[in-house]
């Protein structure tokens, strides 16, 4: 064997004559996508992915199956070759049906693995299931105590009977290893020698200090309050979310080397241009943390509070002074925290004024629920007219009766008065909880003044999270939409902290949403299922709750936890981590959608006992057929048909010889994409 | 008199077995006369054809022969005068079709019987394969053959003699012959034809290819739906074994050779050489990837060699009437002559053996005679799914591989499919694409599922469902599926779509944006509407209708509701007063 | 399912074919149409015996029957057919033809009438093109169609079965 010389996308590559170029680059350490290749198998030249050019000739050549000539130059990553990968992959995708991930987590604004932490949660492994969620959620058992959870409303054994509790399973498998010695700890990168500045020490703020300190750089989170825990700590209360729980995963966090500062504000103690002096990355988290105002007279009058102010008052220990009667304006969660905080102060009278009707309401279900248990009023379909005082205190509401008129652009029905109707209110008080603002002062300072949008909130790129400064990025409800739920805010922050240590690195990666394929479901696919109603937990009685700030309830058991979990129907493909063609698929922006067209028709079969086949995600590269004839020697799978309608089929007809396959399993090993599923294990 | 039958498929479609039959019972016991059939002459829009022959003297050429005719032939035949068939006889205008071809790959066709050997032998047959196995060596053929310039004739164009360098140098052995009678190009059919009429010609020529590159044995892929021409080469190569003119020491030579036929099974992408290898040995044919080329590694991974029925049909005429002599036609890039099956919307369609460099329009027009009904010229397609459409701008073209690459379309195996004003050039495209996807093999992706996704868009946008972009997309798509295809079928599949969206863009446009068949041959894009001026109220189409879309009164004006129109165009061919229109 | 144990057809008659081309490798496909041509269509057990007589798994046999359309995995009808899909006939309105014969028969591409009488299979260029639109039954060819030709040649052999 005589070595050769090949130029590889200008680098000097040495192989042995007879190599494949596909050879020769790997050795080289050059990347070159490919899903048909194996290396135990001949050369086949199905996938087109491994395309690259030779100087010299004028078409495309198969990486893979081409031996390279001493001397050759070839080039892999060319215009011209990333657009037939690129439509290689579009046509690939055009034609596989399948859930890469299921809708829990697509649902999820963090993206959080939610079916693989249930089924951790379902073998008994709990530490295994907090693992997995910190890859993007630092704060697991604080959000499972506080997640409106978006991921339960596009679980699919909605269609079934009821979703996952999958709220409720976080909460108990972050709350069960919260205490434990043993439990998991993150591995962190060797020092960068990077500082980054953190302000705000809010769900964004912690979060992008935790992923970026596991990245290997100097964090420090500063922030205006007293504790860290933003609106975690000082806008929910704690009957939902106990501090201490807030504290524990905070400790957690500060464990990886992140500096927490606590009572520094920009303006205030520095400024902000000073401040990114110190830094080579800022990152602005300070939140919506001004109340809206509700625009109408009286607003002014003692007693009139804004409904995270309140809650703040609360939390610091020293409660604004509501009265025996209050009347909380607004219909999100904010409303709900504050109306049942005021029943748990001693109000007696408390009520919730809105403007629709409850089908329209933002805050979360249960939460309604729970506050009309605990004698909370709702004054569905009023708004305040004004406000009247008497010796500038509140003395009453007076109430203008809505109606609903056509749906707005949200698709919610909009109120409209009822001319001449109102209705009053005697209260002491009044909690305007109908929305936040950012509080941008001490940004707007000089060279280092941040860019707002027309709603008076920091602009910063969708993608990037890069504001109009350099080197200052902004997360979480101060940027672009406001305020948001928790978990919306962890998620960006955890995708800043990818595009911040690009950054860092010197070439900044904007963010990308993953490509996924996702397979139509609908009732019927599930008719035949076992119905099995989620596990129900059960809250303390509602007389004993108004008392106290005490917890809700205990939420899940282990037992209670493991049964509910096992409710999942793993919607997602078990192979998404592995999965060769969404991980080559995801290497280049493709959108299959707009070659949409046939599909091969979507079912599993176990005829090869040891496998599960799913026609959906084959994509014909014909692996399992060649390892099984090439390899294994026994010819059990096979190609079928030709063209489009080609499938590959385990030998027909014929039990005696499928089952002969029982132990080899190298089919599915060698299957680079989740079509063939190992049921059995060796 | 001799009375010759023209056997070949088209003729017999056209029902020449029954007139034979009907002659047979006529001229029995004429003793002046003998019945005889022979191939494919190439005049095919005009059979049944029967030949009177006075010895190997055509003295008449009866067309479009009817078994009632038969009478007056065997009257003919018997009393000498021939005036009693002028009736039936072959109009001058249409014996310009032959006399303005120049025939080497079809010089026996339609001439002799192609089931007797001995026919093929008293024209000229075999003495190319004694004069090469007893005057020349191995080297001296491919020689000959180079200076020829004889080139691939079932598309690709690659020089013969290269071929037969490349499989004669191979190391190892044994080595093969292979011929490539899998035509697949939808309208295309010399190769049937040379076989169906001249099978010693092929075999003749393929033993001499033997000879020059050394191969022991010579195999004959034929395409499943060839029954005739399956049977007519079993025969031929039975005689010719039986004459010694293949088998063990050919002539009384050293050299041996036989040969044998092997059926397809239907499936077009057998005709590129490695699928076709693969098909020989039994396995679905799907492609290998090359290199290595057939010539080092072929059927059976031996040295092989593959040239197509036409390529071999030449060979024989060049070694005896030497290379140069074939040379001498044609043009610098292209040597010889190339055969054409003409077919489509032409008035005279069949078989055309013209020298390289004729022009398109020569072919179409002085030899075709031009459009049928005397419509406008649109195109011709050329190159079946692999070629492409050139339009009137471009019937100038000179015949040549260069020239015809082009313009986008190819030379192709020989089809030349001739279209006019009604036909729908996005349709054209569409139906290509229905083909390769159907015959795609479904090994590498960009065929598999690209040439599906063209073939989806190019339905949509026929029926009337074409979208903003399809066109950029199709072009996308295209330009992919040609870079990244594993074989000649899926590099050449976007060749249809490029040259119509090339030649005929704004027909494409028509098809999108106004939801318009300017050729009005897309159904669902289609209006029937009635003209009340024109509209007497006969009931007719009323009554044709199989929807119940139109609606009116005996003697009042009628009209079709559009809602309801299934546009099946049966009001307008019911019409007499010309009352129904469509756009 | 259909097992291989359930054997119905005779199984002497491939043998016989199996016999001929024993010790000729690559010769599956000549096989394949041999047996074809006996049982009309390739039945499961057949597929089955020629696998185990050739060395082929079912598998390889099954995908070579059903890469070439010339096989059939399903009885045909007495009269088979074809209908030309070539480039002459679709310029010349070979998709009226199909449509006529679609109404006619009942059945498109692929289909079996069901007094299996008559098969109907859209098949690649028959190479009579200057007849186009074109159509074969069993082995006569027909061309130069209408829709009404192509009926009145259905029905005449309709009649012709008819009446014995």
């Amino acid at each position: 064997m005589s070595e050769i010389t090949i130029t590889i996308n200008g680098k000097l590559c040495k192989g042995q004559q007879g190599d494949t170029i596909f050879k020769i680059a790997q050795d080289n350490g050059i990347y070159i996508p490919n899903l048909c290749y194996h290396p135990s198998v001949a050369r086949y030249g199905a996938c087109g992915l491994c395309l690259v050019q030779d100087e010299k000739s004028p078409k495309l050549i198969r990486s893979c199956s081409t031996i390279a000539a001493d001397g050759q130059v070839l080039h892999t990553e060319n215009d011209r070759i990333i657009q037939a990968r690129k439509i290689a992959l579009e046509l690939l995708m055009s034609d596989h049906e399948g859930d890469c991930v299921g809708p829990c987590r697509l649902a999820c604004p963090a993206e959080t693995a939610c079916q693989e932490y249930v089924k951790q949660v379902a073998l008994g492994n709990t530490r295994e299931a907090v693992r997995i969620v910190k890859e993007r959620l630092p704060l697991p058992a604080s959000i499972g105590h506080v997640c409106p959870h978006p991921c339960e409303s596009e679980c699919r054994r909605r269609l079934v009977e009821q979703p996952i509790s999958i709220a409720m399973i976080k909460r108990f498998m972050a709350m069960d290893q919260l205490d434990k010695a043993d439990r998991w700890k993150p591995e962190i990168a060797p020092a960068t020698g990077k500082k980054v500045g953190i302000i705000g020490g809010g769900p964004a703020g912690l979060t992008a200090a935790y992923y970026l300190a596991l990245k290997g750089h100097e964090v420090t989170v500063h922030d205006a309050m007293p504790k860290m825990g933003g609106m975690l700590r000082y806008g929910i209360p704690e009957y939902r979310l106990p501090k201490a729980v807030l504290d524990a995963e905070i400790a957690e966090i500060a464990e990886t080397g992140v500096k927490l500062v606590n009572d520094f504000k920009i303006g205030r103690d520095i400024s902000f241009e000073e401040y990114r002096k110190q830094y080579d990355a800022v990152v602005v988290a300070i939140g919506a943390w001004k109340s809206s105002p509700m625009r109408c007279p009286g607003e002014n009058l003692e007693g009139v509070y804004g409904g995270i102010d309140f809650l703040r008052s609360v939390a610091l220990g020293d409660p604004v002074a509501i009265g025996k009667r209050t009347a909380i304006v607004g219909g999100g969660n904010t409303a709900m925290d504050a109306c049942r905080t005021a029943v748990r102060l001693g109000a007696e009278e408390v009520y919730v004024i809105y403007r629709r009707t409850r089908s329209e309401m933002p805050a979360a279900a249960d939460e309604i629920d729970e506050a009309i248990e605990e004698g909370v009023v709702f004054k569905f379909l009023t708004n305040p007219d004004s406000i009247i005082g008497e010796d500038g205190k509140v003395k009453a509401v007076k109430l203008q009766v809505m109606e609903l008129g056509e749906p707005d652009a949200s698709g919610r029905r909009s109120p409209v008065p009822v001319e001449g109707k109102f209705e009053y209110l005697e209260v002491d008080s009044v909690i305007a909880a109908i929305g936040q603002r950012v509080d941008v002062a001490g940004f707007d300072v000089g060279a280092s003044s941040l860019e707002l949008n027309r709603r008076g909130i920091i602009a910063a790129d969708e993608l990037s999270f890069h504001t109009s400064l350099p080197g200052v990025f902004a997360v979480g409800d101060a940027t672009n939409k406001g305020a948001d739920i928790a978990i919306a805010a962890i998620g960006e922050a955890g995708r800043a902290a990818d595009v911040i240590d690009s950054y860092l690195a010197g070439a900044e990666k904007p963010y990308r949403k993953p490509y996924v394929s996702k397979r139509v479901v609908t009732e019927e696919d599930f008719k035949d299922r076992e119905k099995q109603p989620r596990v129900p937990v059960v809250n303390r009685p509602a007389a004993e709750r108004r008392c106290d700030f005490k917890p809700v309830n205990s939420g899940y058991t282990a037992e209670e936890a493991m049964k509910e979990a096992l409710r999942c129907l793993e919607c997602g493909c078990h192979d998404y981590r592995e999965c060769r063609l969404i991980s080559t698929a995801n290497e280049i922006e493709i959108h299959p959608e707009r070659l949409a067209g046939a599909k091969h028709e979507k079912f599993t079969e176990t005829r090869l006992v040891a496998i599960e086949r799913d026609q959906g995600k084959c994509i014909t590269c014909n692996l399992c057929v060649r390892v099984c004839d090439e390899v294994v020697g026994k010819g059990i799978l096979g190609l079928v048909g030709r063209g489009f309608e080609t499938v590959i089929k385990p030998e027909f007809n014929d039990p005696a010889v499928v089952a002969a396959c029982k132990d080899c399993l190298k089919c599915a090993e060698a299957c680079p994409t989740g079509a063939l599923k190992i049921l059995t294990a060796k | 008199m001799r009375v010759i039958v023209g056997e070949g498929s088209c003729g017999l479609a056209a029902g020449a077995g029954k007139v034979y039959e009907a002659l047979q019972t006529k001229l029995e016991g004429i003793e002046s006369a003998s019945l005889g059939i022979t191939g494919c002459v190439g005049m095919c829009w005009l059979e049944p054809i029967v030949d009177l022959y006075n010895g190997k003297m055509l003295a008449k050429r009866l067309v479009h022969v009817a078994p009632e005719d038969a009478d007056d032939i065997a009257a003919a035949v018997q009393s000498g005068d021939l005036s009693l068939v002028d009736r039936i006889t072959i109009r001058k205008e249409d014996e310009d079709f032959l006399r303005k071809q120049t025939r080497i790959a079809l010089r026996h066709c339609g001439v002799i019987d192609p089931a007797d050997i001995n026919d093929y032998m008293a024209d000229d047959g075999y003495q190319a394969l004694e004069k090469v196995l007893g005057t020349m060596t191995p080297e001296e053929v491919i020689e000959e053959i180079k200076v020829s310039g004889l080139a691939g004739r079932g598309g690709a164009g690659f020089p013969t003699w290269f071929k037969w360098k490349a499989a004669r140098n191979a190391a190892g052995g044994p080595k093969y012959l292979i011929c490539n009678a899998d035509e697949g190009d939808p309208g295309a059919f010399m190769d049937r034809a040379v076989i169906e009429s001249d099978p010693h010609s092929l075999i003749e020529g393929m033993m001499i290819a033997a000879y020059a590159i050394g191969a022991a044995e010579a195999i004959v892929y034929v395409r499943a739906e060839y029954p005739l021409a399956i049977v007519r080469l079993e025969n031929a190569i039975k005689q010719a074994r039986e004459a010694g003119k293949l088998g063990k020491n050919i002539l009384g030579s050293d050299f041996s050779c036989d040969m044998r036929i092997k059926a397809g099974a239907g499936a077009f992408v057998c005709g590129e050489e490695t699928a076709l290898i693969e098909s020989l040995e039994g396995n679905r044919g799907m492609p290998r990837l090359k290199p290595p080329f057939p010539a080092n590694s072929g059927y059976w991974h031996k040295p092989s060699n593959i040239n197509n029925v036409e390529t071999f049909a030449n060979v024989a005429w060049i070694i005896l009437n030497g290379g140069d002599k074939f040379a001498a036609m044609g043009t610098e890039d292209s040597k010889g002559t190339k055969v054409f099956a003409l077919t489509g919307k032409i008035k005279r369609g069949g078989l055309v053996e013209i020298p390289m460099g004729k022009t398109l329009r020569e072919v179409i027009f002085d030899i075709g005679g031009g459009i049928r009904d005397d419509k406008e010229f649109k195109a011709v397609q050329m190159g079946g799914p692999s070629g492409g459409c050139i339009p009137a701008s471009l019937l100038d073209t000179p015949i040549d591989y260069k020239k015809l690459s082009a313009t986008g379309a190819i030379m192709g195996s020989g089809g030349m499919v001739v279209m006019d004003e009604n036909t729908c050039m996005v349709g054209m495209a569409k139906f290509f694409l229905d083909f390769t996807a159907k015959e795609s093999c479904g090994k590498c992706v960009h065929c598999r599922i690209g040439t599906k996704r063209m073939q989806e868009i190019l339905t949509r946008i026929t029926e009337g469902e074409g979208r903003e972009g399809d066109i950029e997309l199709l072009e996308e798509l295209c330009a992919a599926v040609k870079d990244g295809a594993l074989c000649g079928l899926g590099q050449t599949a976007p060749n249809p779509v490029l040259t119509t969206l090339r030649y005929f863009r704004d027909e494409y446009e028509a098809h999108i944006n106004e939801k318009k068949c300017p050729a009005g041959s897309c159904a669902a894009l289609l209006t029937y509407s009635i003209d009340p001026s024109k509209c007497v109220g006969c009931t007719m189409c009323a009554r044709k209708c199989p929807a119940g879309a139109i609606a009116g009164t005996v003697r009042n004006p009628h009209s079709i509701d559009p809602e309801k129109c299934i546009r099946c165009g049966q009001c307008l061919a019911a019409c007499r007063f010309g009352a129904v229109s469509v756009g | 399912m259909n097992t291989c144990s359930c054997s119905k057809s005779d199984l002497t008659l491939v043998d016989k074919v199996l016999e001929e081309y024993a010790g000729t490798p690559g010769s599956l496909i000549a096989i394949l149409q041999k047996a074809q041509a006996i049982y009309g269509y390739l039945p499961a057990d057949v597929i089955y015996r020629i696998a185990e007589k050739t060395g082929n798994s079912p598998a390889k046999v099954m995908g070579v029957a059903t890469f070439y359309t010339q096989f059939r995995l399903e009885p045909v009808g007495k009269y088979m057919l074809m209908l030309c899909q070539g480039t002459a006939c679709h310029v010349n309105g070979s998709e009226r033809i199909a449509a006529a014969i679609q109404e006619e028969l009942g059945i498109g591409d692929g289909g079996t009438t069901e007094d299996g009488l008559f098969s109907v299979k859209h098949v690649a260029c028959l190479g009579c093109c200057s007849l186009s639109p074109v159509m074969m039954i069993n082995e006569d060819t027909y061309g130069s169609l209408t829709p009404d030709k192509a009926l009145s040649i259905i029905r005449e052999i309709r009649a012709k079965e008819v009446q014995g």
